[in-house]
Formats: structure tokens, C-alpha cells, sequence
């Protein structure tokens, strides 16, 4: 086990006498509570059974499947710049972002690069959309606590986002705006003043989120020390994006690897938390969405001038091989395994969504703990179901 | 891009790119691994400065999980499998009135090779030295199982739930290989090639206006005349 | 309500009743996709605003729902949860498929796993189409529906009869006069936000 603090060795040791515990000194009639697959905590359909011991769970099973939709077979059957309309629709809340690494891995492999304005721009709309994703659970996070106003506050200025992303792309949730070898459009005209305004904005939502619900004494004592996922435990469950770094894992794939983006043009921090609990996953993805401003803000004085695609062929035959790309998306590691056979289309697309490894730690992390808390895990776990199920 | 032996791979990569620091890491890490393992390492491929694909043998499944989380490769990003077979039914979409063409049955298998139609692959990552690595194995074509993954890595639970229910290979040692996805009488496995998709057999695909032809294109390009056939056959 | 049981309702009273229920639509919200998110912004957020319209969001079961508003893909395996939700719905009850997914299987028109089509499952009222819609389309679906509330027959649909577009006796009297000449109106003819004829 890696280094813990005394607090987070402290909870695991309980939880796990917990489990001890339950088959001694608990000898009540187990109960069987299903949540779902239909219920306002699960964002979606996500359906989990768990076994009851009086307060306690003894067992906790999510089921999924309920919104599988075949992504992975159905790209098959897809030319390469048809694929990102599907994909598009993985992450629901963060659509943009689900195109960029598809297309860095199809550029990839027939080995061309966005110019660099379009690099700039896909950065910028990445964040955008993180924005976008990140202040909608942040609202969401306080209906699941039984607190209605954050999610008024989160839909309201999430709009503003909403209406940037449409007036450069067209479309508010699903834009399809990438294209192999750079995107659709250029901005349109007042675009970046626009998008500076807005910055200012989200910084207060953070600001107001931060004081109505981070400030809180109950939601506090809700989220604290609930939920404790070591650091050991988060990465053999593969745990990205934000559940990762809140248990003090350093890493971030938009600054460790190298890709043609423009995040290494801006000035701006990785957050951890050394705790691991609920509160240090929803607080990560807090700072994360400062941290998203702040890019913004920063890349909006960097848009360079020049063309916003490069020379593609217009039916595009992607070269055979195979080409592994994955960026930090907001809800963590997303990625795709491209392997091609130098036709229209591709020949497997493995799509790897962070969700689907967030949540295969809920058996584990449910283990132990009293249903209020099961609502409070899943929420600061943070899923989409489309991500989850594909 | 054809396998290459073990030899080859690096001395391709010293001759033909300038020695970059990310081609010392992955061969330090391939060396490493073979330390580790003796030779089970069938194949590895590198594309210098960016990704590491090794193949094992099938028997070392599990042992080259273990070796490499013990080299540090402590983060699971997933395991998922690979069916080279080339679809019979191609995209559903072609000219019903053209002649049938002769469906390609060779089975030709991506980087690093392979000899069976079934591969399973995973991918490691090593977060302090943010290098990944994608690991894999064939699956014998009379014998569709491989060593599970859930004792050395906790999240190889449910991918190969899912590689189970999508491609029919079955995992031994793997605690509950129940269907992910499906409702549990679904029959056979959609990721595999020959799993048809009905509703394209039935209705033909609109979506063939994608190679519609530009306005201000010329006509005589090879690409053009790809065009046109599309739209006749639309 | 007595003359509803037995059948008949003078038109004003029906009239009467069904601006009341109109504006009183309790809505059960089965968000299942993209289309959920955008639901919610129409019933949840403070710029859409539904309840304006006198629809009532997030009731505590579907017993207690008017009209069920499915967004989003229904895929094999939910169907029958979606079915039996759809049973649990006391009459008079509406439903509104929001979305590609929900009204013909979308872009997963080929999938093996998605129900191409809700109503496949329960009857629909009202269809609308985008992917996902805007919340804006989903107020003009809902202000559709209530227009339909309002025309509605409750006596003739209370006896189960096909016809149950609200008319005056002398309209009725007309159609049954000259049924070869004028098709009546089919009971539950869908509605699409935006026209346009369902194949």
C-alpha cells in the first residue's frame, strides 16, 4: 500500500472491520434494495442492487447495460468522419471532447496534424466543454444531498457555455465539429470577446458553488471521510480524471503526454487531494473547472492567425495500422484504439471510457457503508451513462 | 506495417530515426520485461517516442500482467479483444443491383502480429514515467480462453465480463462471467465479425451521400468517379 | 363525476374539465440519454421555465403522473421496465417521445441493442424530433398536447371509443351521416413538434 494519511489508513482499516463485524455481531434478516434502473441519482439508467444488513451494505452490484447502444460495433460499419457522430454521444454532457481523440488517433495514423490555429481552437472548445460537464454535476451534486438551488445556479450558467459552443458549432449538445485534419469552421465574428465575458462569469458560479456547497457544515459532514478509495486501489481499478487525482495520484494526460494540442501554451495547475474521500473528488473538480477558465482565458490571446484545416483528401482512407490515443476528458481517461485496414472505415474501434472503470469500483467502494452514503459515492464518483454502457 | 522480429524492430528505430529518449525508455522496458519473464515475448513493436505494443505468449497472460506491475506499470487502463476475421457481410451498404464481390477471408492481424483469429489486448500505463504500453495475446482458435487478469488487477473485472459477452472468450480464473450488457438470452457475440447487424440487411444505408460530389471538384478524378457510382447506387 | 361514468358530458363541462387538467399536468420525467440533460434544462432551469405552462415536474411515482415525457434511447433490456412504468400511469394518460433515439432509433438505427422506437412499446402522442432537441421543442411539444387535452372527448374516451376528438353534437351527427365520404379522425393520431408526416 502506498504512503496514507493517518486519517485515510484510519477509515480503510474501519471499513474493512466493518466487513469483519457484519457476519458477527449483525445477525439480522439481510434486505435487498434495488436503486434504479430509472432513479435522479444515477443520471441515466443505471440500476444497482444491493444487499442490506439492517443501515449497512453487505453487497453492492451495479448493473449495467440499460443504455448500451453498440458504439463499438457500429463503427464498423462507419466511414472515419461519420464515427464522430456517434461518439459524440458517449459522453453526453462533454460531446466535444469525445471527437478529439478519435480524430488525433485517425490523424494519427495517416500522419498529419491540425494547423495550428485548429489546434488552438479544439483546445479551447475542450474546455469549454469540460466547463460545460463539470458545472452541471457540480449542481447536480447538491439536488443528491437534498439541496435544489445549486442545480438552478448550474443550469443557468451553464447556458452561457451552451450558447458559446453553439454559436461556433452549431450545436449545443452534440456538436460534430471536429474534422480529420481540423474543424468544420473558424469562429465566428466577436466570438473570443464573448467567451471572456462568460470566463467571468463561471468564475463566480465557482465562487458561489464553493460557498453554498464546499462551505456547507452538512454537506461537509456528508462528504468527508465517506468514501475513501487509497491510491493503490484507485489505479488497479484503472480510476481516472478527477478520481484519481483526489487520491493524490499526479497525473494529468493533457500535461503528461505529447499531442497536438495547445494545453502546454497555457499557464495552469494539476490539482490533487492526499484524502481519497467524496468531498476530495467533488473539490478536484472544482478547482478543475478554475483551471478550465483559466486555459481558456489564457488560449483566447493565443488564437493564431492562419488556416483552420489542412490539406485532407476528400474521401478519407485511413492508412492500415493501429494507433492508441486518449486524453484527460472530463470525466477522466478517454480513449480509443484505432486499428485500421486502409479502408473507408474502421475495422475495430476499442473504445475506452472512463466511466466504465469509475464505476467498476462501486462494488468495492460501496462495501460497508450506509445507503445515505451510497447516494454520495455515486455522486462524487461522478458517471454518465452513456459512458459507462457505450 | 509488417511484424518484425524482436531484432529488427530495434535496430529499424536506432538506423532510421535520430536516437530519441522515448525509444531508450521502451527498450529498457522491453529488456526489462524479458529479465522478468525469460522469452515469452513473441513480438514487440515501437513507434519511436510515442506507443509500445509486446505480444506474449498465451501461457504468460497472467505472469506478464504480474511482471509489468512490478516494473510499475501499476495503472489498468482496460482489456478488451481483437477479431481479425474480415466481416462477410462488409458495411451493408454496397449497390445491391452490382455483382456480389467475393468477400476477403484472409485474416490479417495488426502490429506485432499474430497467428489466430481471436487476440485479446490490454493497456498498462506507468504513471511516474507517463509511458504506456499495450500488451497482447492470441487466444487458440480451438479453445477460446485466456488466464484472467482480476487477481493481479482489480478492474480486469468487468472488461472481461465485457470481452466475454462481446467476443465469446472466456476468462479462467475470472470470479462471475455473467453478461454485462444484454438481456441474458441474447444469443451469440456482437463484436465478433460475423455477427450480422439485421436492420442494415433489411433497409440500406442512407448514409452513402457522404461521398457526394462537390460542386466546384473536377470530374475526372479517381475519387469523383467513386462518387458517382455512390450516388447511382443511393 | 358521475356523467362521466355514465358516458355522457354536456360540452362546456367537458370543455370546463379539460382546460382544468390541461393546466394541471403532472409530468413523470424518464430520462434515459442525451435527451434527459436537456429535459431537465427545460423542466429544471430557471431560463425555460415549464412550469409556466401549469406542468409539474418530478412527481414522487408515475401513479401520480398525467403524462410521461421519454427521452432518450430505449435499448431491448429497458423495454419492459419502460412498458410497465407505462402500465403503473393511471388514465387519462399522455406520452411524449422526446428525441431521434425515442422515435425511430436515431443514429443506432442499426444497433443490436436499441429499440428502434418507443412506441413500439406504449402508444405516443406527440413526437419530437432533433438529437437532442432543443428545450424549446419540448415546450412547443408539451404546449401541443395540451392542446389536445383540450379538444378531447373524456365521455367518448371513458366508453373506450375510438373517436375522441371533442365535437359538438351536430359535427357528430354530421360524421355519422356521411361515413364513407368523411374518415374520421383516428383517436390517438400522433403529433410531430415542427409538422411534417410520419412514415
Amino acid at each position: 500500500m502506498t504512503v496514507l494519511s493517518d486519517r485515510q489508513q484510519l477509515s480503510y482499516i474501519a471499513s474493512q472491520a466493518a466487513d469483519a463485524r457484519l457476519n458477527v455481531e449483525l445477525e439480522t434478516e439481510g434486505m435487498t434494495l434495488n436503486i434504479g434502473p430509472q432513479h435522479p441519482a444515477t443520471h441515466g439508467t443505471l440500476r444497482i442492487i444491493c444487499r442490506l444488513d439492517g443501515e449497512q451494505v453487505v453487497w453492492a452490484e451495479p448493473s449495467a447495460g440499460y443504455m448500451h447502444r453498440g458504439y463499438e460495433k457500429l463503427t464498423e460499419v462507419r466511414t472515419f468522419p461519420q464515427v464522430t457522430t456517434l461518439v459524440n454521444r458517449i459522453d453526453w454532457l462533454g460531446s466535444f471532447a469525445n471527437e478529439v481523440p478519435f480524430i488525433l488517433a485517425a490523424e494519427k495514423l495517416m500522419e498529419i496534424e491540425a494547423p495550428p490555429r485548429a489546434q488552438v481552437i479544439r483546445t479551447i472548445l475542450f474546455e469549454l466543454s469540460r466547463i460545460a460537464n463539470v458545472s452541471l454535476f457540480l449542481g447536480d451534486l447538491g439536488v443528491q444531498m437534498g439541496a435544489i438551488t445549486p442545480v438552478f445556479l448550474a443550469f443557468r450558467d451553464r447556458e452561457y457555455v451552451l450558447n458559446l459552443i453553439e454559436s461556433a458549432t452549431g450545436g449545443r449538445f452534440h456538436p460534430n465539429f471536429d474534422r480529420i485534419g481540423g474543424l468544420k469552421d473558424d469562429l465566428p465574428a466577436g466570438w473570443i470577446d464573448e467567451t471572456r465575458q462568460v470566463m467571468v462569469k463561471l468564475r463566480e458560479f465557482c465562487d458561489i458553488i464553493e460557498d453554498l456547497l464546499f462551505g456547507n457544515e452538512i454537506f461537509q459532514s456528508r462528504m468527508r471521510g465517506i468514501g475513501i478509495i487509497p491510491a493503490d486501489v484507485a489505479k488497479d481499478y484503472g480510476l481516472s480524471g478527477a478520481n484519481l487525482r483526489a487520491s493524490g495520484v499526479d497525473f494529468d494526460l493533457r500535461r503528461d503526454q505529447q499531442l497536438p494540442m495547445a494545453w502546454d501554451k497555457a499557464d495552469w495547475k494539476v490539482w490533487t487531494h492526499p484524502d481519497g474521500d467524496s468531498f476530495a473528488r467533488c473539490w478536484v473538480r472544482l478547482q478543475e473547472t478554475r483551471e478550465s477558465c483559466k486555459i481558456v482565458e489564457q488560449l483566447l490571446d493565443q488564437v493564431p492567425a492562419g488556416p483552420i484545416m489542412t490539406k485532407v483528401p476528400r474521401i478519407i482512407k485511413v492508412p492500415e495500422g493501429e494507433a492508441w490515443v486518449s486524453t484527460e476528458n472530463p470525466l477522466g481517461e478517454m480513449g480509443y484504439y484505432v486499428v485500421s485496414k486502409g479502408d473507408l472505415g474502421p475495422f475495430r474501434v476499442k473504445i475506452r471510457s472512463a466511466s466504465f472503470n469509475n464505476i467498476s469500483i462501486v462494488p468495492w467502494a460501496l462495501k460497508g457503508v450506509y445507503v445515505p452514503d451510497i447516494i454520495t459515492i455515486l455522486a462524487s464518483l461522478y458517471f454518465i451513462l452513456g459512458d459507462i454502457d457505450r | 506495417m509488417d511484424p518484425l522480429s524482436d531484432g529488427a524492430t530495434t535496430d529499424t528505430v536506432a538506423e532510421d530515426t535520430p536516437a530519441l529518449p522515448g525509444d531508450g525508455l521502451r527498450d529498457s522496458i522491453i529488456d526489462d520485461l524479458r529479465r522478468r519473464l525469460g522469452d515469452v515475448i513473441v513480438d514487440t513493436h515501437i513507434s519511436p517516442n510515442d506507443d509500445l505494443w509486446i505480444r506474449v505468449q498465451t501461457d504468460a497472460w497472467r505472469a506478464t500482467a504480474e511482471a509489468l506491475k512490478a516494473a510499475g506499470f501499476t495503472f489498468f487502463s482496460f482489456i478488451s479483444g481483437l477479431d481479425w476475421l474480415p466481416s462477410p457481410y462488409g458495411k451493408g451498404e454496397e449497390d445491391p443491383t452490382a455483382e456480389p464481390v467475393e468477400p476477403d477471408t484472409e485474416i490479417r492481424q495488426g502490429v506485432t502480429g499474430g497467428d489466430t483469429r481471436f487476440q485479446v489486448f490490454a493497456r498498462l500505463v506507468d504513471l511516474d514515467r507517463h509511458v504506456g504500453v499495450t500488451i497482447k495475446a492470441d487466444v487458440p482458435d480451438d479453445h477460446l480462453v485466456v488466464d484472467s487478469w482480476t487477481t493481479v488487477f482489480a478492474g480486469a473485472n468487468w472488461h472481461e465480463r465485457e470481452c466475454h459477452e462481446m467476443f465469446g472468450i472466456g476468462f479462467n480464473g475470472h470470479p462471475d462471467l455473467r453478461n454485462m450488457y444484454l438481456p441474458t438470452d441474447f444469443e451469440g457475440h456482437p463484436l465478433r465479425k460475423d455477427f450480422p447487424l439485421l436492420a442494415r440487411m433489411i433497409k440500406p444505408w442512407p448514409g452513402i451521400v457522404d461521398v457526394e460530389p462537390m460542386p466546384a471538384q473536377d470530374d475526372d478524378t479517381p475519387d469523383e468517379a467513386a462518387a458517382t457510382e455512390g450516388e447511382n447506387a443511393s | 363525476m358521475g356523467l362521466v361514468d355514465k358516458g355522457r358530458m354536456p360540452a362546456p363541462l367537458t370543455k370546463l374539465f379539460n382546460m382544468s387538467r390541461s393546466y394541471s399536468l403532472w409530468v413523470y420525467q424518464w430520462g434515459l440519454a442525451c435527451c434527459a440533460i436537456e429535459m431537465g434544462a427545460a423542466f429544471g432551469s430557471p431560463r425555460y421555465d415549464v412550469m409556466r405552462l401549469g406542468v409539474i415536474p418530478l412527481p414522487a411515482s408515475p401513479r401520480q403522473a398525467d403524462f410521461v415525457c421519454i427521452s432518450g434511447t430505449v435499448t431491448d433490456k429497458m423495454a419492459p421496465a419502460v412498458r410497465r412504468l407505462w402500465e403503473q400511469m393511471p388514465e387519462p394518460k399522455y406520452a411524449i417521445s422526446m428525441g431521434s433515439c425515442a422515435n425511430c432509433g436515431g443514429p443506432y438505427w442499426d444497433s443490436y441493442s436499441v429499440t428502434k422506437g418507443v412506441d413500439q412499446i406504449i402508444p405516443i402522442d406527440v413526437y419530437i424530433p432533433g438529437c437532442p432537441p432543443r428545450p424549446e421543442a419540448l415546450l412547443e411539444g408539451i404546449v401541443l398536447l395540451q392542446q389536445r387535452i383540450k379538444n378531447e372527448d373524456m365521455a367518448a374516451k371513458w366508453r373506450g371509443e375510438e373517436f375522441t376528438s371533442l365535437q359538438t353534437t351536430r359535427e357528430r351527427e354530421r360524421v355519422a351521416n356521411q361515413p364513407a365520404a368523411v374518415e374520421p379522425v383516428a383517436a390517438r393520431e400522433p403529433i410531430v413538434v415542427g409538422g411534417g408526416p410520419i412514415e
